[in-house]
């Protein structure tokens, strides 16, 4: 199979891509879900303050997702600024 | 599918400077601004106890923010900077939500934007620490375990900025290109009114609120 240099670096730039999404969604997938499960606990114990606890959780959701949105950014420039 | 990637610019060639603009953010920008204050107006304009609408509006963030910015600094700082963190709010809600309109585009897809208003906060954070704190005591804060540690200090700061603009940038960018992929694979049919729902609505509220408050945070972390 012949490839020239710049397939090459535009398949291993995708390659990166794809890699860098998928290993990057993980952390965040985890830690949404814990904290999800740690806010449905404390609104089963407290449910008078379950808007306090869904605004407090989002925002933290939000936060620990920055990781994920880290990947996504470097698997963009991966596939659109790497020529 | 064609214009993904693309980016409308003005060039313009001064005093030996090349200059590239974005055409699409400072026009949509430019919308938002336009929007806001003729927003501000309606609620200004008549205001009564009974209020109208956009009265009703205004009073909600007015109330929602004055309380979030109280809490987290006192009340002399909070007066100073509740009209900050309010405008801000309103500026980014806006923005993401402005992308569910059709020919129209968020601002805050464009990473100038939000490392804009990222390093506006930065700044405003730290002169907010300069002045409560003195310059003495706001320097001697880097070197505060050991003074080795002066460096990481430097770079958890600047990090604060990176993370909060690619943050909001990421989430933006990320739900539109998702919203054109999936519109195009489904060929425009019965999912794209959910998606912007989803990315435009949830999400652009979501993270707007969170750029806000992490401004708030760091503004009341110098001043403490």
């Amino acid at each position: 199979m012949d490839m020239s240099g710049a397939d090459f670096v535009r398949g291993m730039a995708l390659l990166g891509a794809g890699i860098a999404m998928g290993l990057g969604a993980i952390g965040p997938g985890v830690g949404e879900g814990y904290a999800a499960g740690k806010a449905c606990e404390a609104v089963g114990r407290k449910p008078e303050e379950a808007g306090l606890l869904t605004r407090t959780m989002l925002v933290g959701q939000a936060v620990s997702e920055s990781t994920g949105i880290y990947s996504l950014v470097v698997a963009l420039l991966l596939m659109f600024v790497v020529k | 599918m064609e214009g993904l990637g693309e980016v409308a610019t003005w060039e313009m060639d001064m005093a030996g400077w090349h200059l590239v603009f974005n055409a699409t953010t400072i026009m949509m920008t430019l919308v938002i601004v336009a929007l806001l204050l003729l927003f501000g107006w309606q609620a200004a304009r008549k205001r009564a106890p009974v209020p109208n609408l956009f009265q009703v509006v205004g009073e909600l963030f007015v109330v929602t923010f004055w309380g979030l910015t109280r809490d987290a600094l006192d009340e002399k700082l909070a007066k100073k900077y509740f009209p900050l963190i309010c405008s801000l709010f309103m500026f980014l809600v806006l923005s993401n939500w402005i992308g569910i309109i059709p020919w129209m585009e968020e601002p805050t897809k464009d990473l100038n934007t939000t490392l804009g208003l990222g390093i506006m906060g930065f700044f405003i954070a730290h002169f907010c620490g300069i002045q409560a704190k003195g310059l003495k005591a706001y320097v001697k804060q880097y070197f505060e375990p050991m003074f080795f540690m002066m460096p990481l200090n430097v770079i958890g700061e600047i990090a604060k900025v990176v993370s909060i603009s690619f943050r909001l940038y990421g989430n933006i960018m990320g739900g539109s290109i998702i919203i054109l992929v999936v519109t195009y694979l489904v060929y425009g049919l019965l999912l794209p009114p959910f998606l912007n729902a989803f990315f435009g609505l949830f999400v652009g509220t979501v993270q707007a609120f969170v750029f806000t408050m992490l401004t708030l945070v760091y503004i009341s972390v110098q001043v403490r």
